[in-house]
């Protein structure tokens, strides 16, 4: 890749400042202890791990005692819980569903299978390692791993919410490029979701020498500009 | 002078209050929910940190100018609201709004939130929005009759003076037990206000993700959690000023709002819930056909 077709795409990079107020960093460390006492999860049941939520959510183990609630929509959700082998289709599906989620965004992958593949290793319709495709902050491996191991787990996000590392979110958006080409090494060059992740990256001050590359210049060249749903009866 | 700083300040102090109240009273919601579950349920603080974390968001996404308003427009109304409520010290703007102003009042928060989900464009939203005002027309007609029974019975439209008349002898001249029967139309449309089951058509997270809030993130859905507590309160408080006697201090009038509030919540985790049409039938047969019965009552 030629270093002029790389400078077309401009990308705004402001250095991120430091807040000096004691107040704001006070003000950060309650907001930080809330979101970590507070956590909306989006459960994707993708594979057969699923089975062991309810149990870890109902009257047994009860996740609601250390603020884990279950939420339906993307918008509305903190955490997103791959439960199990993901297939190839519902990858997209967790992929524009991981891009509509409100950082600071945490994802967690359940089971052995998205750690590598699991026991459908040798499937040709399985996506192996889930974070080739986007970060994954936590892994809780086991076929399938029983409630309190998947309760242990979020209790080890929460204690890295608190202590503000569970940033990769922004991974995302640093290393997109990499993202973007494993993602079209599955769906082929014509991959395209409709959140614009370059110029959320622009907004978030997160934009680095890795976000753009070759494959986003690939998706740049075959991105069709998303229209409004016309209206119909 | 004196007297406009005096209703400034509890114009000011009275949705604070009513705030933390209902802070309160969503934790008990979801306390008690935990208990008849068999579970544990949420620490004491948990509805605060919900709202702080919501507002403290990175990404908040906004579908446009009417989607704030809208949001803007569903707590505003209840603000407004529980200043017309009176509490125990504090009167506020009370004896110059009356029953029949808060009613309205009481309806802007669903026209605000429908203003906001229609420009989400999201179905399921559009969905639970027409659901939700279907609800409001069923609860409404039976709680225009309750409201217009007490009024009657007071010959009074003030809130101020229908909480005095009942002060005057104890237990025996509170709303309850002199209109029993509009008491208990009353309880159904407190109910179904509330929107929990079995009356939760609107809301269905299994069946059109969460409705109105589908496409609420970020400060949008701590809006509608801010919203949530001022609905609790307000619901409860005006309740308890028709019919059991408002407050004649904090003590007992927090014990009589939280009290009113646990037979919904305690009904409402027992059942699953109703069909659209089948919300209607029932809101418009019994708690209206009690509530003709009672004002039959109240006006001979
Ligand atoms: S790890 Fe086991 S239980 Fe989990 S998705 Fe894979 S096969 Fe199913």
């Amino acid at each position: 890749m030629k270093k002029s077709d790389l400078d077309k795409v401009k990308i705004k990079q402001i250095p991120a400042q430091k807040r000096t107020n004691p107040f704001a960093n006070v003000f950060d460390e309650f907001v930080g202890f809330c979101r970590s006492r507070s956590m909306f999860m989006l459960h994707y049941c993708t594979g057969c791990g699923a089975i062991e939520l309810p149990p870890a959510m109902t009257s047994r183990f009860d996740m609601e005692r250390l603020g884990i609630q279950p939420m339906v929509s993307p918008r509305q959700a903190d955490i997103l819980l791959i439960t199990g082998y993901v297939s190839i289709k519902t990858l997209k599906r967790v992929i524009l569903t991981y891009e509509q989620m409100a950082a600071p965004k945490y994802v967690i992958g359940i089971c052995s299978c998205t750690v590598n593949g699991g026991m459908y290793w040798q499937s040709y319709a399985t996506a192996k390692k889930l974070d080739e495709y986007f970060p994954v902050d936590l892994y809780i491996a086991g076929c399938m791993p029983r409630p309190e191991a998947v309760i242990e787990g979020l209790q080890q996000l929460m204690q890295k919410i608190k202590a503000n590392e569970a940033n990769s979110w922004k991974q995302y958006y640093k290393n997109y490029d990499y993202f973007l080409g494993n993602q079209q090494h599955l769906f082929g060059n014509n991959w395209q979701t409709p959140t614009d992740v370059i110029g959320e990256a622009e907004t978030y001050q997160l934009a680095g020498p890795n976000t753009l590359g070759e494959h986003t210049k690939i998706l740049q060249s075959v991105q069709t500009p998303l229209k409004p749903l016309e209206m119909k009866l | 002078m004196n007297e406009t700083f005096l209703t400034i300040t509890e114009v000011i102090m009275m949705p604070i209050v009513a705030f933390i109240i209902g802070l309160f009273m969503v934790l008990m919601m979801r306390k008690l929910a935990a208990r008849i579950q068999r579970r544990i349920g949420p620490g004491v603080f948990q509805p605060l940190y919900d709202i702080v974390k919501l507002y403290g968001k990175q990404t908040q996404i906004s579908h446009g100018l009417i989607h704030d308003i809208g949001i803007i427009m569903a707590v505003g109304g209840y603000v407004a609201a529980v200043t017309l409520l009176p509490v125990p010290g504090m009167n506020g703007i009370a004896d110059k709004g009356g029953i029949i102003t808060l009613t309205y009042l009481l309806m802007v928060p669903s026209l605000g939130l429908a203003l906001g989900v229609g420009q989400c464009a999201n179905p399921n939203g559009s969905i639970g929005i027409s659901r939700a005002l279907t609800s409001m027309l069923a609860y409404d007609i039976p709680f225009i009759i309750v409201i217009f029974g007490v009024a009657t019975h007071f010959s009074s439209t003030s809130l101020v003076s229908i909480i005095a008349a009942q002060q005057v002898g104890g237990f025996g001249t509170w709303g309850i037990s002199e209109m029993p029967l509009l008491a208990l139309a009353g309880l159904f449309a407190l109910h179904a206000s509330l929107g929990k089951h079995p009356f939760e058509i609107y809301v269905a997270p299994a069946e059109i993700a969460t409705g109105p809030m589908v496409e609420m993130g970020g400060k949008f859905l701590g809006g509608l959690f801010v919203m949530q507590s001022f609905q609790l309160y307000a619901a409860s408080v005006l309740y308890v000023s028709l019919f059991l006697g408002g407050g004649e201090n904090w003590v007992t009038f927090l014990l009589k709002c939280f009290a009113v509030l646990i037979i919904p919540f305690a009904i409402a985790y027992l059942f699953p819930r109703y069909r659209t049409e089948d919300l209607v039938r029932l809101m418009w047969k019994w708690p209206v056909m009690l509530a003709l019965l009672g004002i039959a009552f109240v006006m001979n």
